[in-house]
Formats: C-alpha cells, structure tokens, sequence
C-alpha cells in the first residue's frame, strides 16, 4: 500500500548573517537534510505511529506521503500512486488532519464544511448521510455540526476536523499531531475515535504524535525516527526486546528493613516502606530474583518493563 | 470532460455561494465598501469630464473614447478583482499551513486559491459598469465586425490579468510575499487608466510590450474603433498565451519548490 525508497528530503534554508547588506544582496542559503535515505513499506490496514523528537522528520514524511512537498529524491509510491502528481484518483483516497492546521470555514457552521467536501469528494447522498451520521454519533458531535465553527473550543473543532477529513472514507488517513492542545478528556476522545474508525472502516492511519501515550494505546507498530534517519521500525512489543536493558521490581515488605540492606538487591529507584522500588540490568534479573527470594521477607513482587518514554529517550540519547 | 467541468463549476458555486454568506454576514461593513467604491467612480469619472472641459481631445483620443477606454479599464480590472479576490488572502494560507490542506484536496488548487473567494462586493459594481459600456459604444457608430474583436480582445485582456494573478500565487508560494506583489500589479494596472500613448514612448513601448498593460486594455478599445492592426492583434494573443503559459509553469515550479509551514 505504502512503499518508500531511499526517500530524501532537503530544506534550502535561508540563513541570516545579521549584516543588512549582505542579508539583502549576498544572502546565503544552507541545505537542511530533513530525511535521509529513508525507507519502509506499510500495509493494508496497518495502523503506524510515527515517533521522533521535534524536527525529527515526522511531519515532512508525512506531507511527502500525501503529496504536499516533492521529495528532492528516492521513490515513494501510495496506493499505487506516486504522491506528487497529484492525482484524483490518488487525493480522494487519502486524507490528512493536522492538529495546528484547519480546513473548516471559519464564520460558518461545519456543516457547511461537510457539504462542500460532498461536492469535492462527489459523495452521494446515501454515504454522505450515512457516514456523516456514524462519525457523529461516534464523536457524540451530532449537535455541534450546526454551530459557526468560531464558536466551537478547540476539542470541538477538532472533532469536526475529523468529521470534514473522513467524510469520503478515505483508504488512508494521515494523522500529524491529532491531539495537540487539547485537555485530556478531549484527547480520550479523538484516541476512542481513531480506534473506532480503523476498527469501523478498515484504513490504514499513520499518525505522529508527541504524546507517547496516543502512539501507546493506538499503534501496534512504531517507526522511530530522528534527524531524518529511521532509528526503529517494528512492534511495540520488541522494542522494549531490543533495546530495553532493564526492568522494574517493586516489593511489598512484610517488615521494615534497613536502606542499607535493599542496597545489596540493586539500584533502589525509591523506597517508602512498605515499598521498595529497584532498577535491575536484564541479565542479572534471574540472580537477583533468587537472592529476594532467599533473603528478604515480602508479601508481594511485581516486575515490570522500562516505561516505553524511557526506552525512547534512551534510544534517542544514543543517536544525538 | 463534461463530467470534470460540470464538477469544478460546481465546487466552484459553492465556493462563491460560501463567499457570499460570509460577504453577507455586516450589513454594515456591506453598505460602507459598496458606498466607498462608488463614490471612488464617481470621482474618476469626474476627473475626465474636467480634462476635457480644458481640451478636445488626448493625443487624437476624443472624450468618448476615453471613456469607453476608462470603463474598459474598470470593467477587466473589478472583473478580475470579482473572480481573484482569493490571490489577496493567499499569505495567511501559506504562513499558517493551511494550505496544505487545500493541494491535497481533489480539484485543482486554483479553484480555492484563485477562483476561490469571488468578492460580491466588486460584483455588485460590475452591473453598472457593463450597462454605461454598453450605452457608450452603442452611441458610437461601430462595425460588428470591430465589436467581435472588442470583445475578443477583452477576453484576452482577462487572460493576460489571469496569468498575473497566477504569477503573484507562485511567487506567493516561493517566499511567502504577496501583498507587495499584488500591489505592484495594481500600480502598474492603474497607468491602463490612460490609452498607453499619452506616456514617454520609453513607458508606452514597456506597457505594451513588457508589462502588457496596453495590450490588456488599449488594444481593446483600438480595435473597437479600427485603431488596431491585425498584426497587433495576433501579437495580443500571442502575449496572453505566452504569459499564460508562463505563469502556469512558474506555479508548477512553485510547488516543486514549497517548503510548507513547520516541516
């Protein structure tokens, strides 16, 4: 479905010396290499998401995949399309919604919006009415439709977004920051919607995010990626495989026992008794199980991965 | 074919229906604009009575021509300001990244860019306008045949204002200046007010020749009454095309090259 090569993307940035003169008349620019030699392919009902630090090369992927920018090189080829071209048959199967950026007419209701999509997408009034229904009922937005978009908050706006985005029930739905600015019980909502719309219509989403927590309940594969280099690509589940070093290992002390004591198990992350947290390497886990086991009176033990911001982090950290 | 324009006419209605809801939305600022550009025709319809209450006629121009002139002038360019208005609003939707949303959308972007926003407001002066030119040429004793290429060439006048509109988009998309740029197009626009022969002769050949401000508008009026060569007007059509042809390559350019709002 998504197929990319060696995809390369270079910014000509201007940059300004602070000398007026030479700002105006011998102004020089400087190449930014915003992806290198980037590849991967995604498939059919695949939902992807895409995670890097700001600048990382999320979003110029993204507008590549969909068209916007024209790659400086490689081959980059969606639904059998290659983006730039821009082709009808290609625009109507896709769509993109970005958290900063807004398709709605500002002064006028959504439903405004909708209808104009209708024309553009040439949605019949069957599946406009149908889907128009499903994705407000889903998105509990059926009274909102008629209200001027400058009186929606953003969490509303958004979610009509998304109704304007998806109307024509696109193969592809490009995400970029869906959830950005929004408080945490809007950002619940448009996480349950992603779902429901793949689970409902069978698209294939690619989103980015700088909260980890949509990637985490969204994504069942990750592309990491940073200064324009694909870092990780693959399940959720492996990364912690791969590059996790360490696990957590919390007990429930059945008596107080001196810091001095817990030192000799590990790390100790915290302890409040009757609390105490350790940090182990991986490969000592197994030893160190044994000697709790041994040596220390518990009433409960629970091990757990290295959360998944802190496997990120490392991995990045690694690639500065 | 007919499908594909029957689509984009479509879209395109509804854009300007859009347009006008918003347009509608202050009766008050409605009744003040319409109000400002009256008055602003008024005024310069003044002017030219009081020019010629000092002389007969303009380098061989009588007061009607020049009138049939100067109303040509308003008729391509409110035409072109009714039709483009959407080119005035194209910064803020490249600086904010809108934009984006607009090219990956199924139609060509200059449905929503360039055609996208007609301006009611200008609309509404296009009537008189049209009507004063009609009852100034139909008081002159005019071939049909002179009247054909009138309007022929005020067709082509309106493609020449269409590539440069298209030229303003593009450079509009490289560097994200578009206010100078169009005001640089209605500057020179402005010295169409005027058949192009009362300039220098260093201006007058510019503004036929490199800025085609003549051939926009003079050579209308010219051909209207039997001023214009056929030679002159095969060259109109050429400059139109070219131009066209131009401005629509340097758009192409222009996406090529558009770097996008934040990455």
């Amino acid at each position: 479905m998504i197929n990319v090569k060696n995809l390369t993307k270079i910014y000509k940035i201007y940059r300004k010396t602070g000398n007026l003169i030479n700002d105006i008349f011998f102004r020089k620019y400087e190449d930014v290499l915003a992806l290198d030699k980037v590849s991967f392919t995604i498939d059919d009902n695949e939902l992807v998401g895409f995670i890097g630090p700001n600048g990382a090369g999320k979003t110029t992927t993204l507008k590549i995949l969909s068209g916007i920018l024209y790659p400086t090189s490689g081959k980059v080829s969606v639904l059998g399309f290659s983006p730039f071209e821009k082709r009808e048959a290609f625009l109507k199967q896709i769509s993109f919604v970005m958290g900063q950026r807004n398709q709605l007419i500002w002064d006028l209701p959504a439903i405004d919006t909708f209808l104009l999509n209708k024309a553009i997408y040439e949605i019949n009034d069957l599946k406009f009415k149908k889907n128009l229904q499903k994705l407000t009922t889903i998105l509990s937005a059926e009274k909102l439709i008629q209200k001027p978009v400058k009186m929606l908050s953003l969490g509303e706006r958004m979610k009509m977004e998304f109704i304007a985005a998806l109307l024509h029930q696109p193969k592809i739905v490009f995400l970029d920051e869906p959830t950005i600015g929004l408080d945490i019980f809007s950002q619940e909502a448009i996480r349950n919607f992603i779902k429901s719309y793949q689970k409902e219509f069978q698209a294939t989403i690619i989103l980015t995010s700088h909260y980890l927590e949509d990637v985490k309940r969204l994504a069942k594969r990750l592309i990491i990626i940073n200064k324009g280099k694909i870092l990780y690509d693959g399940s959720l589940v492996s990364i912690f495989q791969k590059f996790s070093q360490v696990k957590y290992v919390s007990l429930i002390l059945e008596k107080e026992i001196k810091k001095e004591a817990l030192l000799k198990i590990g790390q100790l992350i915290n302890y409040q008794f009757p609390k105490a947290v350790f940090r182990i390497q991986k490969k000592f886990l197994p030893k160190v199980i044994g000697y709790i086991n041994n040596k220390i009176d518990y009433l409960d033990l629970v091990i757990e991965d290295e959360k998944i911001e802190e496997v990120i982090k490392n991995l990045l950290s690694d690639h500065k | 074919m007919l499908k594909k324009i029957k689509r984009n006419l479509k879209i395109f209605l509804l854009f300007s229906y859009q347009s006008l809801k918003n347009t509608t939305q202050s009766r008050q600022a409605l009744f003040l604009f319409t109000l400002a550009k009256i008055l602003r025709f008024v005024l310069l319809f003044g002017l030219i009575f009081l020019i010629f209450s000092k002389t007969n006629n303009i380098l061989g121009w009588s007061l009607k021509q020049v009138i049939i002139l100067y109303l040509t002038f308003n008729f391509i360019d409110t035409f072109s300001q009714v039709l483009y208005r959407e080119v005035y609003r194209f910064r803020p939707l490249v600086i904010s990244g809108n934009l984006d949303l607009i090219l990956i959308k199924p139609y060509h972007p200059f449905l929503r860019v360039l055609i996208g926003g007609v301006d009611f407001l200008d609309f509404l002066l296009l009537i008189p306008y049209f009507f004063l030119l009609l009852f100034f040429i139909l008081k002159e004793n005019i071939l049909f045949l002179s009247f054909f290429w009138y309007l022929i060439l005020v067709v082509n006048g309106l493609i020449i204002t269409t590539a440069f509109h298209i030229f303003v988009l593009s450079f509009g998309l490289l560097t994200t200046e578009v206010d100078n740029a169009i005001m640089i197009y209605r500057d020179i626009l402005n010295l169409g007010r005027f058949p192009v022969e009362i300039y220098q002769q260093t201006i007058s050949f510019v503004l036929t020749f490199i800025i085609p401000i003549g051939v926009m508008i003079t050579f209308p009026v010219k051909s209207l009454f039997n001023f214009l060569s056929f030679k002159n007007i095969l060259f109109a059509f050429f400059i139109a095309f070219f131009l066209l042809s131009l401005s629509i390559y340097f758009w192409q350019i222009g996406l090529k090259k558009y770097q996008s709002a934040g990455g």
